[in-house]
């Protein structure tokens, strides 16, 4: 088809209001902004490369969507990266396919259905296109506008050493630059905080989290806590992209997350914890620990115990003592695609159930495994002490 | 004073069918057009010239059907019909190029669903004189407003070969002799080429130029308004020049073509020549006469109504009505090849597309006043 530039624009716009209304309605259902976001950035990505193809193209063959498409893709995720929206990989690649989809049908089938001249007037819509595309526009300025308004404030945290500890007590990001250090710790207490680029030296706790919501640790490190790296108590929290280092008391754990069974469940994704007693360890919460790497621990390098609800996957655990991957105390946890090495027997504690398990159900747990990898692990896989562990079909 | 009537389509070929189906499309009964045409099949004229070169396959892809939509268009059709994908996938590679078989079931589908033969009057018109509100159409009637979809003007001969008995032109029924001489450079003569050597006949392609090779005869943004604004844009000596350089012959490129013609030139079974020296029978593969004055209807309406003119064409406004002759009572537009000043590709069914929903919009309006 030969579009107009109008014609591109008009067709983007109208094939995007039904995906901004879904988005509208998942925002509301989840209470979050990021469908939003993911929508603004796909339609503003989308007009982007609408100007840069009217340029080039006189033409475009229906085949040139598949890898426009793809590389509208790249940009959409590239800028979702940079600005750290907050949407889930898989749902935003559904989401996408699926506004993707629903535009090809539009533009090859339904437009030139209700308008002839679809064609032959380069995709352009006419007075109800212009209306749309107002709509849409519209829709989007207001719904950022709201978006915006509603946004916590950004605290710059200049390089340099703080002295610490930090308490956050209002919604706020906190957003490091370049070689921002706090020695002593951060304190949350406060629902809607974000914490980004920030190294945490010493301190009780690297971070504490107490009875808030919503909170994001993002892409933040850790070293020479006393007791634990992340300590998070009766809260919600998404860490991404953490770095938890040597831990330095003889109880300090990497992440602990405990107390928040009845709370939204929370994320620990893309992190590496070395060293401590255990590297991320739930008690009574509900979480998925995924994409992390956790290694040399002294006692468990994933513990999820004490009635917690647990997803377990794609974690890379190695060299720890005792037991690799723990569900404990009736717990469920579903443990899938991790990668276990190197688990040694604690022969030390003359605890025999802390022989070298790679995957260790214990006490009434009820664990479900799939294509998990274990290698050099005397232990093996296992459950004790009443606890179940199935295969999944 | 007689009634005046609504609308009239003077021609019943396939932009004639166009416009009907376009016209029935927007709510027009069949009682509000009337049809004036020699021949009850409008592909009937289309059909004898597909035969005469043995075309198996249109030239032009998905939106080359005589339906008023777009979509769904003859991949779509054939994808449903066989429980296939292909011929969508093929469309969406720009490959697809429907059978000249399921083009004529479709023309007859049209023709039926559009209730056509309810309006075709069987006569020819020979002339259109304005007159208030509307045109009086050589004795059949007033009507407000007028498509004329009259088609290519006759067959175009080189001068050399007229009255010469061993010519023939390729859209008029003929074997093969033995020994033919092609004339031309476009798909008729490309076709030609092919189907002389099925036959067994040794080829000498007579030709000018080398053939120019695109899958359309025009750039597919001319199509649309991507490049008709530009093109509408142009002055009249400007767009003389678009058009003369755009109806060059051309045929697509590919193996189809290919292949044959180099197989037989390897035996020496074909050749190019550039003038003729006196084979066993002439084909002259040089379609259509150009230019309105080749038309006899549209001669007289030139003459009769001082139209403006730039060389063979006929000047239009862009939505292919004559401006002098339109106004808020009445329209006069021109489809088919005729048409060319308003859409460059009007010998093809996209641009009795164009003018038909460029006279559709005048009669709407029309109408809503």
């Amino acid at each position: 088809m030969s579009f107009t530039l109008r014609g591109r624009i008009e067709s983007r716009l109208a094939a995007a209001l039904a995906p901004l209304l879904a988005a509208c309605g998942l925002a509301v259902v989840l209470t979050e902004w990021w469908p939003l976001a993911l929508a603004a950035t796909m339609i503003g990505v989308g007009l982007a490369f609408d100007v840069v193809l009217d340029r080039r193209l006189d033409y475009q063959p229906g085949w040139l969507a598949l890898p426009v498409a793809a590389t509208e893709l790249a940009a959409i995720m590239a800028i979702v990266y940079a600005l750290g929206i907050s949407a889930p990989l898989l749902v935003a690649l559904a989401f996408f396919a699926g506004s993707w989809a629903l535009a090809q049908i539009l533009t090859h089938a339904l437009f030139p259905y209700v308008r002839l001249s679809y064609g032959e007037d380069g995709g352009e819509l006419g007075r109800v296109g212009l209306a749309v595309a107002v709509l849409v526009l519209a829709s989007l300025a207001l719904f950022g506008g709201v978006a915006l308004a509603m946004q916590p404030p950004t605290v710059r945290l200049s390089a340099g050493i703080h002295e610490g500890p930090l308490v956050l007590d209002q919604a706020q990001n906190l957003v490091g630059e370049p070689g921002a250090v706090v020695r002593g710790g951060i304190v949350v207490t406060a629902d809607n905080v974000t914490i980004r680029n920030v190294t945490v030296v010493g301190g009780e706790n690297g971070i504490e989290v107490d009875n808030a919501h919503n909170v994001t640790l993002d892409r933040v490190r850790i070293s020479g806590a006393k007791l634990d790296g992340i300590h998070v108590r009766r809260s919600s929290v998404s860490i991404r992209n953490c770095l938890v280092h040597s831990p330095a008391g003889d109880y300090a754990q990497g992440i602990d997350i405990s107390f928040g069974f009845d709370l939204a469940p929370s994320l620990v994704e893309d992190c590496t914890v070395i060293g401590g007693r255990e590297g991320i360890v739930t008690h009574f919460a509900q979480a998925r620990v995924t994409d992390n790497r956790v290694s040399g621990t002294s006692l468990r390098a994933l513990t999820l115990t004490e009635m917690s609800m647990a997803v377990v996957e794609g974690n890379d655990v190695r060299d720890s003592l005792g037991v690799g991957i723990f569900c404990g105390d009736y717990s469920e946890c579903e443990i899938d695609d991790n990668s276990v090495d190197g688990i040694r027997p604690d022969d030390a504690s003359g605890d025999k159930t802390r022989m070298g398990f790679a995957i260790l159900a214990h006490y009434g747990a009820k664990a479900v495994i799939g294509d998990n990898h274990v290698s050099n692990s005397p232990g093996g896989t296992d459950a004790v002490l009443g606890a179940e562990i199935s295969t999944e079909k | 004073m007689s009634e005046t009537k609504e609308c009239a389509i003077v021609g019943g070929g396939l932009a004639g069918l166009v416009g009907y189906a376009t016209l029935r499309h927007r709510g027009l009964t069949p009682a509000e057009i009337d049809v004036f045409g020699t021949d009850a099949d409008p592909a009937g004229q289309w059909r004898a010239r597909a035969a005469a070169i043995r075309q198996r396959r249109m030239r032009s892809e998905s939106d080359g059907h005589c339906a008023a939509r777009s979509f769904p268009g003859l991949a779509v059709r054939a994808s449903l019909r066989d429980k296939s994908p292909l011929p969508l996938v093929e469309s969406w590679l720009d490959r697809y190029h429907p059978t000249v078989e399921e083009f004529l079931e479709h023309v007859q589908d049209v023709r039926a669903e559009s209730g056509w033969d309810e309006s075709l009057r069987r006569n020819r018109v020979g002339r259109i004189r304005a007159a208030d509100g509307g045109f009086e159409l050589d004795g059949f009637g007033r009507f407000r407003h007028v498509l004329v979809a009259t088609g290519h003007p006759g067959l175009a001969f080189p001068p050399e070969v007229e009255g010469d008995p061993r010519a023939v032109h390729a859209y008029q029924p003929h074997e093969y002799a033995e020994r033919v001489e092609i004339v031309g450079a476009g798909m008729a003569a490309a076709t030609e080429w092919l189907n002389a050597l099925a036959a067994g006949s040794d080829v000498v392609s007579v030709r000018r130029r080398e053939p120019e090779r695109r899958p359309l005869n025009l750039p597919r943004q001319l199509f649309t308004r991507r490049g008709l604004a530009a093109y509408h844009d142009k002055g009249p000596d400007e767009r003389r020049a678009v058009l003369s350089r755009w109806s060059t012959p051309s045929y697509p490129a590919g193996r189809t073509w290919d292949e044959p013609v180099e197989r037989a030139r390897r035996v020496g079974r074909f050749r190019v020549a550039a003038e003729l020296n006196g084979a066993d029978q002439l084909i002259c593969a040089t379609g259509f006469r150009r230019g309105y004055t080749h038309d006899p209807l549209l001669a007289a309406l030139v003459a009769e109504h001082g139209l403006a003119t730039a060389g063979n064409w006929i000047i239009l406004e862009p939505d292919s009505t004559v401006g002098s002759l339109t106004d808020g009572e009445r329209t006069l537009a021109i489809s088919g090849v005729a048409g060319q000043w308003a859409f460059p590709a009007a010998d093809t069914l996209m641009g009795a597309k164009y003018a038909a929903r460029g006279f559709l919009r005048k009669v709407v309006a029309c109408r809503s006043r």
